[in-house]
């Protein structure tokens, strides 16, 4: 299989040289995000995520599975994402490419270990039933900050999941269907977002946010931050690259801190819109005989 | 030209009196048609039909897709490597390398030619474009042995623009035909840059200022990615000049 | 496993007995292996690693996925971790991501480290054997890697040097009393907050930095500072490894003391 055309020469001169005068190719500055689009599907826990070109779908489901034997109390959750084709003829289906490994583990890292979703919760009767919830992240285009935009994805599309409701009564398990009772969402205890800087420059001086795939390929350093609004990081990631001054961290950190507030307002908000949008007058309004049609 | 824009799906019936019948030249079907034996001719593509009573010609203009070498098109494309006799040429992102020979450019001999790093671009020529062969490419017209504007490109920076976008800023009168006002209001706003389009979806700008070219890049992406008119092109130049003073 | 961490408020001492600033046992070797290109031996407290480089060789092996560098030499790394490596047997499959995400961060840390323009159409493999887990894995991986490149006489910028640190306190208890805390075992892993540092030589450059628990930011900055300070030391040491190798090798007259380009070895 060909590869992709790797940036010329020139691409990779201009593009230094205009960082050096502080300017970037689409005209943003250093620490200026692309535009961001959030949009929730007609069904719940269904989230797109744009950034800029960057697109990335994912999708909440829920199922009643047997719980591991060595966390009988605790509920399945996974994160399965998919580099396809999609994106570029390059990524093969079922053969995972590195960068896929790497996507994959830091969403691990940063949702399903920090404790975001609280699995205990999860669970229905101890040892032998509890919920399984999957995440299923599709990218559909890869323009640059995946990392960034999967992860944003994925904590939208899990807060607005519901799953259905259910209830125990003696050594019976009842789950609900929808129009039996209103199912009801996750038990979500923190929302993290990943803040990916990356560096150019002999020395890394220029650090650069949300950058797009020509910038991407020409970075000398990148670190990924996962942070939610109080402060906690869940993971830091800066696998090798240039060497860059211990300060530079810590600077960092500030950045990744007030940009993972924004990000927060801006999924509470959506959800707030998104849940206006739903509901239509409770229970009087679902009994009336009026229809669309 | 047809007054009015006719759009056609593949597999669609072309109206007769679209289909020019000059009494001397023989009919020339262009991309995204196909001739079926006897006497049909089938749209193979989505696009807008254009019809050229002059040449006798008729194709169908289709702005997307994967660009396809076609002799005589002029192309931008990053070297890749070097083997003996020639250069192994990138066009698009996926296919495989077109084949420039080192000696097809200007005044380009055994011991004198020129010497292209791997990431050199160069603004070249379809020579030959068969199916199931690589492309060939050349920097010189091998009637007259004079480069022709063709050859390395130095310095500037490349955007990426879509293949009907290319097409259209590449027409001889792109203000009036292809409805691209853009770089001439960049010009007389007293831009000085130098630019070069390859038919595989590349723009080529260049200047002295990094500025002007990050000026000029995004104002033809912008058109081409929004789909901007005349006036709106206008309207855009004012704005990229207010911003660059 | 829960560890009592109140006793370290007490005593202000560690569950093995050490201080906040203190590093393991370190112990090195280097060339021990005849059949390689390079190679070392490194134990960081109960942590013991083994390094093996070959190359640079010109053959390429051509691995899928990975970006062809025909300027450059391209470095693949191999990380097998001994099944009897850690208390519990555990069956560890060759498409492991962690192990991946390991054998990335080396790559990439060697990859901007080493002089690799100076080899083109060639690859160096280093391949690690993890023979004991006992915390700071991906610390004394990197410097294991250091030696043994060192070893094989590949020019590089400066040594990789890695340890790491942690904060004595988790995330959900109080704040303002965590203190900082160098080169985790284990069990301090297990339950505390730490981070692994690799900077490079003497200077404050960080060239990897991951941290994969959950840690107030405020903290950061004391972490980071704790665990370039032990990079420093570990650098120290590693430096005085090679030195003392280097030394042994011109006595025992295995390298002529002019072919020593001057380097200081006695002291």
């Amino acid at each position: 299989m060909p590869r992709e055309a790797e940036p010329s020469l020139s691409e990779r001169t201009f593009v230094t040289q205009a960082l050096e005068e502080g300017l970037r190719v689409d005209g943003r500055k250093f620490d200026q995000f692309r535009s961001l689009e959030l949009t929730f599907g007609d069904e719940y826990g269904v989230a797109e995520v744009k950034f800029g070109k960057t697109r990335v779908l994912a999708k909440v489901s829920a199922e009643v599975t047997v719980p591991y034997t060595d966390r009988p109390f605790d509920g399945v959750f996974t994160i399965t994402s998919e580099l396809s084709p999609m994106i570029a003829p390059s990524y093969e289906v079922n053969r995972p490419s590195m960068e896929e490994v790497l996507l994959s583990r830091l969403l691990e890292k940063t949702i399903r270990r920090s404790g975001a979703l609280d699995t205990e919760s999860l669970c229905l009767i101890a040892g032998q039933k509890c919920w399984s919830i999957r995440v299923d992240l599709h990218v559909l285009t890869h323009d640059g900050n995946l990392t960034d935009c999967a992860c944003l994805a994925v904590v939208a599309a899990l807060r607005h999941f519901r799953k259905p409701d259910s209830s125990i009564e003696g050594e019976t398990l009842t789950i609900y269907t929808s129009a039996e009772r209103e199912p009801v969402p996750l038990s979500w205890l923190h929302s993290p977002f990943c803040v990916t800087f990356s560096f150019f420059g002999e020395e890394g001086e220029q650090i650069l946010v949300d950058t797009t795939w020509l910038e991407e390929q020409l970075r000398v350093s990148t670190c990924t931050y996962s942070i939610n609004k109080h402060g906690e990081l869940c993971q830091i990631a800066k696998f090798g690259g240039a060497a860059l001054d211990a300060p530079l961290f810590i600077q960092c950190a500030t950045g990744a801190l007030n940009r993972s507030k924004e990000l927060t307002d801006l999924v509470e908000r959506k959800l707030a819109d998104d849940a206006k949008r739903r509901d239509k007058g409770g229970f009087m309004a679902e009994l009336t005989a009026e229809n669309d049609r | 030209m047809a007054s009015e824009a006719v759009f056609v799906l593949p597999g669609d019936q072309i109206d007769p009196s679209l289909i020019p019948s000059h009494p001397k030249k023989a009919l020339r079907l262009g991309p995204g048609l196909r001739h079926v034996p006897p006497n049909d001719i089938l749209p193979t593509l989505a696009g807008q039909l254009i019809t050229d009573r002059q040449k006798n010609a008729i194709r169908v203009e289709n702005a997307g897709g994967r660009y396809q070498p076609r002799a005589g098109e002029l192309v931008i494309g990053t070297v890749h490597h070097s083997a003996a006799e020639v250069y192994y040429v990138n066009l698009s992102d996926y296919t495989t390398p077109a084949l420039l020979p080192q000696l097809s450019f200007e005044g380009a001999t055994k011991k004198t030619r020129p010497v292209l790093a791997a990431g050199a671009l160069v603004y070249a020529r379809v020579a030959l474009a068969n199916k199931h062969m690589d492309a060939e490419l050349e920097c010189v017209s091998s009637s007259t042995g004079k480069s022709e504007g063709l050859g390395p490109l130095t310095g500037g920076m490349l955007f990426s623009i879509s293949l009907g976008m290319a097409r259209r800023l590449m027409m001889p009168k792109s203000v009036l035909e292809g409805k691209i006002a853009v770089l001439e209001e960049l010009a007389s706003a007293g831009l000085q840059f130098e630019t070069a389009a390859g038919r595989n979806g590349k723009f080529w700008v260049d200047s002295e200022s990094v500025k002007t070219v990050i000026a000029v890049g995004r104002a033809v992406q912008e058109t081409d990615e929004k789909r901007l008119d005349v006036d709106a092109q206008k309207k855009l130049v004012r704005k990229v000049i207010k911003e660059l003073s | 496993m829960p560890l009592d961490t109140s006793t370290y408020s007490l005593a202000l001492l560690r569950v093995d007995g050490r201080r906040w600033n203190e590093l393991r046992r370190l112990h090195a070797q280097i060339r021990t292996q005849d059949a390689a290109d390079g190679s070392s031996y490194l134990e960081m407290g109960h942590t013991k690693v083994m390094c093996i480089v070959t190359g640079p060789s010109e053959q390429q092996q051509q691995r899928r996925g990975q970006t062809s560098q025909r300027d450059a030499a391209a470095i693949n790394v191999n990380v097998v971790i001994a099944g009897f490596s850690s208390v519990d047997r555990k069956k560890s499959g060759r498409n492991d991501k962690r192990i991946q995400e390991i054998e990335v961060t080396i790559a990439n840390a060697l990859a901007s480290n080493l002089h690799t323009h100076l080899f083109p159409h060639s690859s160096i493999t280093i391949s690690l054997h993890v023979l004991s887990q006992d915390g700071s894995l991906l610390a004394a991986l990197l410097n294991a890697t250091t030696l043994a490149l060192i070893d094989a006489g590949i020019p590089m910028t400066d040594y990789i040097a890695a340890c790491t640190a942690g904060s004595t306190s988790t995330y959900a208890a109080g704040d303002d009393s965590a203190d900082p805390l160098l080169d985790l075992n284990n069990q301090e892993e297990q339950e505390l907050p730490f981070l692994t540092v690799a900077t490079l030589g003497d200077s404050d450059r960080i060239a990897v930095l991951v941290c994969e628990s959950r840690v107030q930011v405020t903290r950061l900055e004391g972490m980071l500072v704790v665990g370039v300070d032990g990079c420093k030391q570990v650098k120290q040491f590693l430096d005085q490894v090679v030195r003392e190798k280097g030394a042994e090798m011109v006595r025992e007259g295995a390298v002529e003391k002019s072919d020593a380009m001057g380097m200081v070895l006695d002291e």
